[in-house]
């Protein structure tokens, strides 16, 4: 991969953060927080989007985006009201920026035009405020210089406000300027002292132990920015030291490095031809220039005090950072992260609360790192078998070895607990906050509001709930299947909210929570609950419930994520396919949790999602068939019953039934299944009535049930293949292999099976 | 005509440099076989595996290879002379077959061997399980040695194929 491609990728990862922002920051501000903040982190982050766009020739993204940001600059400045026309404007924005971006990013193009309609709105807007905005070339970088702090003294000097007169003093004190020699050193790097990584700075604070030194920057040769070189070397110096002690040998040495890498010239001047009046207006040394609080005043009073004296002598930082700042402008968006941070601060200053943000913001990007999802799943695997050998060495441990070795029980048992702890620490590396999901649904509540003509509102409880990066992938499917049925089924329209006594605006909660092992997730509405009539009315309708099968209000409920089913009327843009709660059901099956529908007539309904921590461990269910050790994932298993307790009937066709609370239920004996012979009794035998996928149900019989545990997921396709019936496998503490079963694969193969011959 | 001359020389003393073959050789019952030993990773003792249901009867099962799941071919079911009762010295040889590991197992490895690839013969028309089985066979004190295919040996493993 090429830099370019590297830049180009890191690039695209910080868009998708900035557009995560983006839509955060607008949440806010919707809700009603229209401080400054917030609209300047939505221009810092346009304005980023903007810059590294330029940078990559992404002329559409950058057009687009400086008149986003022209719009955004009137908002800001009080120019134009954040009405909420406007900021549904810039919500639209939003979508079309982040289009603009995964399009370059895949490299395809967007239809030509895109995006013109809402340019045109904002010019509208903004010419209407101030004409000459309009047309403002749009490469024009608003940015600032802001002087870094450098010291002749190497790293740890503070750097202070320039306290002129004090300093100097003393300095003339130390060295008195009669028994001084001054040097004037002339010194051009090439191109090749750079290209070799020295650092005329570090030379110059060399220069600086042996005794005064002035230094001014020529920058005459610096090329207006269409002809700058990123590596061309344009600046030179001409060095006054003033010291009592160095010789020309001394002030050589320091340039031996570089010889040949630049051209010097060293020039004594004798100390008494020299006018000794620029000595006596106080001219600062370069450790104090360059400080880096130099105010304005401060500097336009040194150029008053000592510009007179010698003019051009003096050339402050401020002044080189003016004659840089094209250079900078065109450096800028590839400049690798922190070195961008820096120059970003002009935005951080325009008040001190902001001035608070952005250091936070610039801490944040110091304390994260980018890293390969593989690298960290790589870790995660070997902790999952460090946890199952550690748990194999503590089912080693029997009393006597507990009595005779004390200290390696001991041991063992630290190892126990570090090990635990690795493991959490490792799986919150791959945790995430469920923000990344739920900032993306106050839009979707909006654009369901207008379609609907509801008025709702929707607040977000615990975002910061950190779960496993691949559930979270897998969580926006159904929350928005959640969220559109609580926006179009649950939510009334005003007019009958109002008439039973309610505000007219509904309310939709998502909130996420921990409880043990679990995350829980629930979408919660106050409008007119589940219609449990209708719903069983259309279920009867469909035949999905029997005619006179009576069924709880909870199982009712519980219809709404049967496949197919709607109680919608039509068919709207937002729900009434019928697809969508049956994904829901079939999304969170799938990562291992569970749904849960609650609803209180009149008052409202609650979804909840339990969801594991992680997919890496699974809660199993330990079991023996023909002797061999077999998993059941214990989200599928419903209950156990003694075989000799079981209710079973018989098929004509010589299958077996079980009947189990008015329900028949299909069986599997996995011995037989699985063509193994058992030598347990019947009677021993067990059953573990498991539920597949839309709530069918099977029974599972088995030899033994060994227990619960945890366990780690291995795919046997790795290197072999897959095996009906089997889901993978995994390792016991014992480091045997288990195998995982299958239930959906069992329940829908047993049709076909044949008994091989 | 330089040029030609250059890489004629240059494909002679590779082929000397690659003419030799090491092998793993191993034993079922009196017969002797071997694999290229730059395919095995790993000898170990039997230590039991977990069967596999549906599959063919030479799939002895799975075992844990340090956190990886690896499956066990019996070679001598395989062959089709029957299902080994593997004890504690019978010996799992693990190998990879492209981008998989798998183990095989057989009653004993006895030998590294080096052979010429010249002295590798083509396996006699005859026997189907042999041809399909064997790459070639290589003569070494005497005694025959046939060469495993590998891929032959591990595919159709289900029951259905």
């Amino acid at each position: 991969m090429s830099d370019l491609d590297d830049f180009k990728a890191t690039y695209f990862d910080e868009c998708s953060e900035l557009l995560l922002e983006l839509e955060e920051q607008f949440h806010a501000i919707e809700d009603g927080d229209r401080s400054s903040n917030r609209l300047n982190a939505v221009f810092r982050a346009i304005h980023s989007i903007k810059g590294g766009g330029g940078a990559f020739g992404f002329s559409d993204l950058v057009a687009f985006a400086h008149a986003y940001e022209t719009l955004l600059d009137h908002v800001r400045d009080g120019r134009l009201e954040l009405s909420e026309h406007v900021a549904t404007l810039c919500i639209r924005a939003n979508d079309i920026v982040a289009d603009f971006v995964a399009a370059a990013k895949d490299g395809v193009a967007l239809a030509p035009g895109y995006g013109a309609d809402e340019k045109a709105q904002f010019d509208a807007l903004t010419s209407g405020n101030d004409p000459d905005m309009v047309g403002e070339p749009m490469d024009e970088f608003d940015i600032d210089f802001v002087p870094v702090m450098v010291t002749l003294n190497g790293a740890d000097e503070t750097p202070e406000p320039i306290a002129l007169a004090p300093a100097a003093a003393d300095s003339f004190e130390a060295a008195p300027m009669a028994a001084a020699n001054r040097w004037i050193i002339r010194f051009t790097p090439h191109s090749e002292l750079y290209a070799r990584a020295n650092d005329p700075l570090l030379l110059f604070r060399e220069l600086a132990t042996l005794g005064q030194l002035e230094i001014r920057t020529l920058i005459d040769e610096i090329p207006p920015l269409a002809d700058f070189e990123p590596f061309g070397v344009y600046c030179s110096w001409e060095l006054t030291l003033t010291s009592a002690t160095a010789g020309e040998a001394q002030i050589a040495e320091v340039f031996e490095f570089v010889d040949g890498n630049c051209d010097l010239e060293i020039v004594s001047v004798a100390a008494a031809a020299e006018p000794t009046d620029i000595a006596e207006t106080a001219l600062p040394s370069f450790a104090d220039l360059a400080a880096l609080e130099l105010s304005e005043e401060a500097l336009d009073a040194e150029v008053e005090q000592t510009g007179a004296a010698a003019p051009g002598l003096l050339l402050s930082f401020a002044d080189i950072a003016e004659a840089m700042k094209p250079a900078l402008k065109a450096a800028l968006p590839v400049m690798p992260t922190p070195l961008k941070q820096v120059v970003a601060v002009p935005d951080d200053l325009d008040g001190d609360s902001d001035r608070r943000n952005g250091s936070e913001d610039r801490r944040n990007g110091v304390q994260s790192i980018r890293v390969d999802l593989d690298k960290i799943d790589r870790v995660v695997n070997m902790v999952g078998e460090l946890v199952i050998t550690q748990s194999m060495l503590t089912q080693q441990m029997d009393e006597t070895l507990r009595t005779r070795y004390q200290e390696l029980v001991r041991g063992i048992e630290v190892l126990a607990q570090t090990t635990r702890g690795l493991q959490d620490s490792v799986m919150a590396i791959r945790a995430q906050p469920v923000k990344t999901v739920f900032s993306r649904m106050p839009r979707l509540v909006r654009e369901l509001a207008s379609k609907t003509g509801k008025k709702i509102r929707l607040e977000t409880i615990g975002e910061n709930t950190e779960i496993d990066k691949t559930i979270i992938e897998q969580l926006s499917d159904p929350l928005t299947h959640m969220i559109r049925n609580s926006a179009d089924h649950g939510i009334e329209l005003p007019a009958s909210r109002s008439a039973a006594g309610k505000g007219e605006t509904g309310v939709i909660r998502l909130s996420a929570e921990q409880a043990g092992g679990n995350i829980l997730i629930a979408v919660e509405d106050d409008g007119g609950g589940i219609n449990r009539e209708r719903v069983l009315q259309v279920a009867r309708d469909r035949g999905v419930v029997g005619p006179d099968q009576m069924l709880t209000d909870e199982q009712i409920d519980q219809l709404i994520f049967a496949p197919g089913f709607s109680t919608a009327a039509e068919v709207s843009d937002i729900s009434g396919r019928g697809v969508g709660m049956d994904v829901v059901l079939s999304n969170i099956k799938k990562i291992g949790g569970s749904v849960h529908v609650k609803s209180w007539t009149g008052k409202g309904t609650r979804m909840t999602l339990r969801l594991p921590l992680t997919l890496a461990v699974l809660d199993v269910m330990l079991v023996k068939v023909a002797g061999s050790p077999y998993v059941i994932p214990l989200s599928s298993i419903v209950e156990t019953i003694q075989c000799g307790r079981a209710n079973f009937s018989r098929m004509p066709t010589g299958g077996q039934v079980l009947q189990v609370r008015g329900e028949y239920v299909q069986v599997v004996d996995l011995a037989k299944r699985f063509e193994m012979s058992t030598n347990t009794e019947r009677e021993n035998r067990f059953v573990v009535l498991c539920e597949a996928e839309g709530g069918v149900k099977v029974a599972l019989i088995v030899d033994d049930i060994i227990g619960q545990q945890q366990v780690v997921i291995k795919s046997l396709e790795e290197n072999f293949q897959s095996i009906e019936g089997i889901a993978g496998g995994t390792i016991l503490g014992d480091g045997n292999v288990a195998l995982i079963v299958d239930v959906q694969g069992l329940k829908t193969a047993t049709a076909t099976h044949k008994s091989a011959a | 005509m330089e040029s030609l001359a250059f890489k004629d020389d240059v494909s002679a003393s590779s082929i000397a440099a690659a003419n030799s073959l090491q092998l793993i050789a191993f034993s079922i019952g009196e017969q002797t076989y071997g694999v290229e030993i730059t395919t095995v990773r790993e000898i170990r003792a039997w230590n039991g595996a977990t069967p596999l249901p549906n599959t063919r009867e030479f799939v002895r099962g799975v075992i844990n290879l340090r956190g990886t799941i690896v499956p066990i071919f019996d070679l001598r079911a395989r062959f089709g002379e029957g299902v080994t009762s593997p004890t504690k010295n019978h010996v799992v040889v693990v190998m990879s077959v492209g981008d998989k590991w798998v183990g095989i197992l057989v009653d004993a490895v006895s030998d590294i061997l080096t052979v010429s690839k010249d002295d590798i013969h083509n396996v006699p028309e005859g026997n189907s399980i042999d041809t399909e089985l064997l790459n070639g066979i290589v003569t070494h004190d005497s005694r025959m040695v046939g060469l495993i295919d590998l891929h032959a040996v591990v595919s159709g493993a289900k029951m259905d194929s």
